[in-house]
């Protein structure tokens, strides 16, 4: 396959494993070109600045099912099968990767594990390093490599697959994925709750400890990011307040006894007001709530992680500054879109220093999730060096010696 | 596809000296030791170095040169720093109950023992994570939340006494894997001693942080990356009821079909776990459940969550087991009951001393379809060798754990077990699977990584055991295979494990 131009970047498409790592092997011993692996191009903007010259590796032919033994439950594809498409493999037999990936329809496996997406369902059901089995990925030389296998327990050398979790394609391009799948339950409901006052959220959401019950995911939004999710839900329900959602899945008894147990519970928090929402109206819910962090039109989003006992005090933060936020309430992960008015660079940094200092150094983390490309290359996507930095700067040099996996970003990753 | 141009030099680990008591550099280094860990702290005597020359692998045996029981990480990190001082290897040990050679000090040196360093130094309930020290207990952690209605879910059959530090090295699993997960599912970050001494923190208390997945590299490292010094985990909220029940079946075939049905079925079962005839007989001999002694197989299966929807689980397991032919279903509804079920379950090993001087655990992974075929084999392999193979393992996983019983005043036995073993695992791999699923690979199995990896992975895994562990200074040898250029062979296998508590 000849490589195409495209602006300023080169694409070339491989059709196996096997040309991508010859590719890269010659391109680490003849033009020494930056590489940036692309899959669905969803996170593109952050993760791989437009305004770099080199070749775009695009993994939409690495396709492919290489082995799905059904009653195992787990399953090899290639890294560029698109979500939507391993869904619909998977959901024929009545199984599914719980991770919740928004625009589906274009992310890919790869993607997701290299930029480390989760959703709602993280809270229960964990995130994509745990169904990661076995991964085989191509390193800046052009060495394939894998590690793990395609059986749900093993410890056989070590675990590769999670460095390359969050490695945002600077490391290795992961060409193949064997995963650990689950059984779909039966079905879903989700139970939303307005209240008045950051306090009272906080309580309840303290209160969930000891709760009879067990969600699958437990969202919050404030007003103005509520009013957003519940017009993209098309359904009905009070947005003027903060907005609590509690999700349930399992046998339909099972649910809708937790749902009604979760209301008779969080009397004591005063909500403002309490509604199930089931069937069709609650997957286009949890669909607007999955889909929120990347729904933005505005010009950044951020993501903070925080320990949840801390997490109202950042949104009470992030509200002030008339941030719309969201966030997997029970994790402490919060997304927010900054506002309109935050119209230049400069806004952008002023709003983040403010945000910063609200974060414990030692257990909160504030990083860039989305973002217009031409901000995005002079935004550190971290705001901090995260534990272990010196490590991965290490673990970067010695699988990409020749620094030719996206390796400007990966240079300006971090404030300095 | 290229020959890896990321390979490094082979390892210079001749150049670690060899200690030999009495020396002036011995001297030299007990003193300083003693520095920091105080007299009480140090062992050097050969008779009391005995007891650390192997841990559950008792095929090899290597005593080291000093024992030190340091009391926090900076003591930790002074020890390593002498230790690179004076140029010797050092490794880390728990509880020593490691099945493939984890904690066998290769080459001698110090042995850094973390049974003193057991605290609980934070439990966060609303944040759901504790921290601990390595040394802890595995069960003790669970029992500290006892009525908190949280728990730390791996549940490795030793956790009464293997600790956290090792169940980290390993990677750990236990019987509740099935639905729970293995140990670095369930660790958020930790505290380590790098093996030049200094001091790291990777991953921490939040859900997740920015960057790589360094915890997650980290876990399952078996002792080759440093000596993990403190351990962020994530507490899991308890079930709010179980149900127990052991089903018997008429043959292994059967059971395994069931196996599948339930899984098919959209049930995870908390345990699916299972005895063979063999061990039902020892089990049977031990505690006297009132296992019928002809049964072929029997399914240990355990459903949790909320009480309303466990009889609909486990009407729908009973409704799938007797379309598989089962013979008998006991149910164990009260704490008591399932109590002395586990107990039967844990303690088979236990049990297996009544039926031999000797036993060798093996450690292989099919995927679970394939369990009627590698047990086949197995009783195959049995019957060629002439050896009593028993299996009680963790079927929903596709773990089987083989368990070979022989004498080992016999030298033919010997050999005997170890050729089957190797046709065992070789036959798991054949179907897919691995050579060990909990167990690690330590010394014991270190040959079979060139039949599983090829030389571009495990260059890539040495790559990035060299950011860690550079000079091999710090639990040398384990893991990955030496080099082909390199003379020095690695432990070869003469006997046989006996033990496994596992």
């Amino acid at each position: 396959m000849s490589p195409t131009h495209s602006g300023s970047l080169e694409e070339f498409i491989p059709a196996s494993q096997t040309e991508l790592s010859r590719f890269m092997t010659e391109n680490a011993t003849t033009d020494q070109k930056q590489i940036f692996p692309v899959g669905g191009r969803t996170s593109l903007s952050v993760c791989c600045p437009s305004s770099q010259s080199g070749t775009q590796i695009c993994t939409s032919q690495l396709n492919r099912v290489i082995d799905y033994p059904i009653r195992d439950m787990t399953i090899t594809v290639e890294a560029g099968m698109r979500l939507d498409q391993l869904n619909e493999i998977i959901s024929a037999e009545g199984q599914r990767l719980p991770i919740d990936v928004s625009q589906s329809n274009r992310a890919t496996l790869g993607g997701v594990i290299a930029t480390n997406t989760c959703g709602p369902r993280r809270f229960s059901y964990g995130t994509i390093r745990d169904y990661v089995i076995g991964i085989s990925a191509i390193d800046g030389r052009g060495n394939l490599f894998k590690s793990g296998g395609r059986v749900v327990k093993n410890v056989a050398g070590y675990d590769l697959g999670k460095m390359l979790v969050g490695s945002l394609g600077t490391l290795a391009v992961i060409s193949q994925v064997s995963l650990n799948l689950r059984p779909k339950p039966e079905t879903m409901c989700m139970v939303w709750f307005a209240f008045d006052s950051y306090q009272n959220v906080d309580r309840a959401l303290e209160a969930l400890i000891t709760s009879g019950t067990r969600p699958t995911a437990v969202e919050y939004c404030n007003s103005k990011a509520a009013r957003q999710i519940v017009a993209e839900s098309r359904f009905e329900l009070p947005a003027d307040h903060h907005a609590i959602c509690v999700c349930y899945e399992g046998p339909e008894n099972q649910v809708n006894w937790q749902a009604n147990q979760i209301k008779e519970e969080w009397k004591e928090f005063s909500p403002l007001s309490s509604q199930i929402v089931q069937a069709d109206h609650a997957t286009r819910l949890y669909n607007a709530f999955t889909e929120y962090q990347t729904s933005s039109d505005d010009p950044v989003t951020l993501k903070a992680v925080v320990l949840p006992s801390q997490m109202m005090k950042f949104v009470e933060a992030a509200t002030q500054l008339n941030i719309a936020v969201k966030a997997h309430a029970a994790d402490g992960i919060v997304f927010g879109h900054l506002p309109d008015s935050a119209s230049s660079l400069e806004d952008v940094k002023q709003i983040l220093s403010q945000l910063k200092n609200k974060l414990d150094p030692k257990t909160g983390y504030l990083t860039i999730y989305q973002c217009e490309s031409e901000w995005a290359e002079l935004l550190p996507l971290f705001c901090s060096p995260p534990p272990g930095w010196d490590l991965m700067k290490q673990l970067k040099n010695a699988l990409d010696p020749d620094q030719l996996l996206n390796s400007q970003r990966f240079a300006d990753l971090v404030e300095t | 596809m290229v020959e890896p141009t990321n390979q490094t030099m082979p390892q210079e680990t001749h150049l670690l000296e060899e200690l030999e008591a009495g020396s002036p550099s011995f001297s030299a280094l007990v003193q300083q030791l003693t520095q920091i860990v105080g007299k009480t702290g140090i062992l050097y005597d050969a008779d009391e170095l005995l007891v650390y020359e192997c841990d559950g692998y008792i095929v090899d045996k290597t005593a080291p040169d000093i024992v030190v029981f340091p009391t926090s990480t900076a003591q930790i990190s002074a020890i390593v720093e002498l230790c690179n001082q004076f140029n010797v290897p050092f490794l880390a040990r728990g509880a020593g109950t490691s099945l493939s050679g984890g904690c066998l000090p290769i080459g001698g040196g110090v042995m850094i023992v973390l049974t003193k360093m057991k605290k609980i130094l934070e439990i966060n309930l609303r944040d759901r994570y504790a921290i601990v020290e390595p040394g802890m207990v595995n069960l003790h952690l669970t029992n500290a939340l006892k009525g908190t209605g949280y728990h730390y879910a791996p549940d490795p059959s030793s956790q009464g006494s293997c600790t956290i530090g090792g169940n980290i090295a390993t990677n750990s699993g236990g019987p509740h894997t099935l639905k729970y997960g293995v140990t670095t599912n369930h660790v958020l970050g930790l505290e380590a001693v790098l093996p030049d001494g200094s001091i790291i923190e990777l991953g921490g208390p939040t859900a997740e942080v920015p960057g790589y997945d360094m915890h997650g590299l980290y876990v399952g490292n078996e002792g080759t990356f440093g000596i993990c010094t403190k351990a962020i985990v994530r507490l899991t909220r308890d079930p709010e009821s179980h149900r127990t029940m052991l089903a018997i079946f008429q043959t292994i075939a059967d059971a395994t079909r069931a196996i599948s049905a339930i899984i098919a079925a959209g049930i995870i079962p908390s345990a699916l776990e299972m005895m063979d005839q063999g061990i039902i007989q020892a089990v049977e001999e031990a505690f006297h459940f009132g296992f019928p002694l002809d049964a072929g197989a029997v399914l240990l299966i355990e459903v949790d969550g909320l009480e309303i929807a466990l009889d609909e689980e486990v009407r729908q397991i009973l409704e799938i087991c007797d379309s598989c032919n089962v013979r008998e279903i006991q149910r164990a509804d009260t704490p008591e009951e399932r109590l002395l079920v586990w107990k039967s379950r844990k303690q088979a090993f236990g049990a297996i001393g009544r039926l031999s001087p000797s036993y060798c655990t093996q450690d292989g992974v099919v995927p679970r379809t394939r369990l009627p075929e590698i047990l086949e084999f197995i009783e195959e392999t049995s019957k060629k060798y002439g050896l009593r193979i028993v299996n009680v393992f963790h079927a929903g996983d596709g773990n089987v754990h083989p368990i070979l019983l022989f004498d080992e005043r016999d030298q033919a036995q010997i050999q005997k077990v170890l050729d089957a073993s190797e046709e065992i695992l070789e036959k798991c791999l054949e179907l897919g699977g691995s050579v060990t699923g909990e167990h690690g690979i330590g010394v014991e199995k270190i040959n079979f990584m060139s039949r599983i990896f090829n030389k571009t992975d495990l260059a890539t895994m040495e790559t990035v055991r060299n950011i860690f562990n550079p000079r091999q200074i710090c639990s040398r040898d384990k893991v990955l295979p030496p080099h082909q250029t390199d003379e020095k062979p690695g432990i070869s296998q003469s006997h046989p494990a006996r033990r496994a508590p596992h």
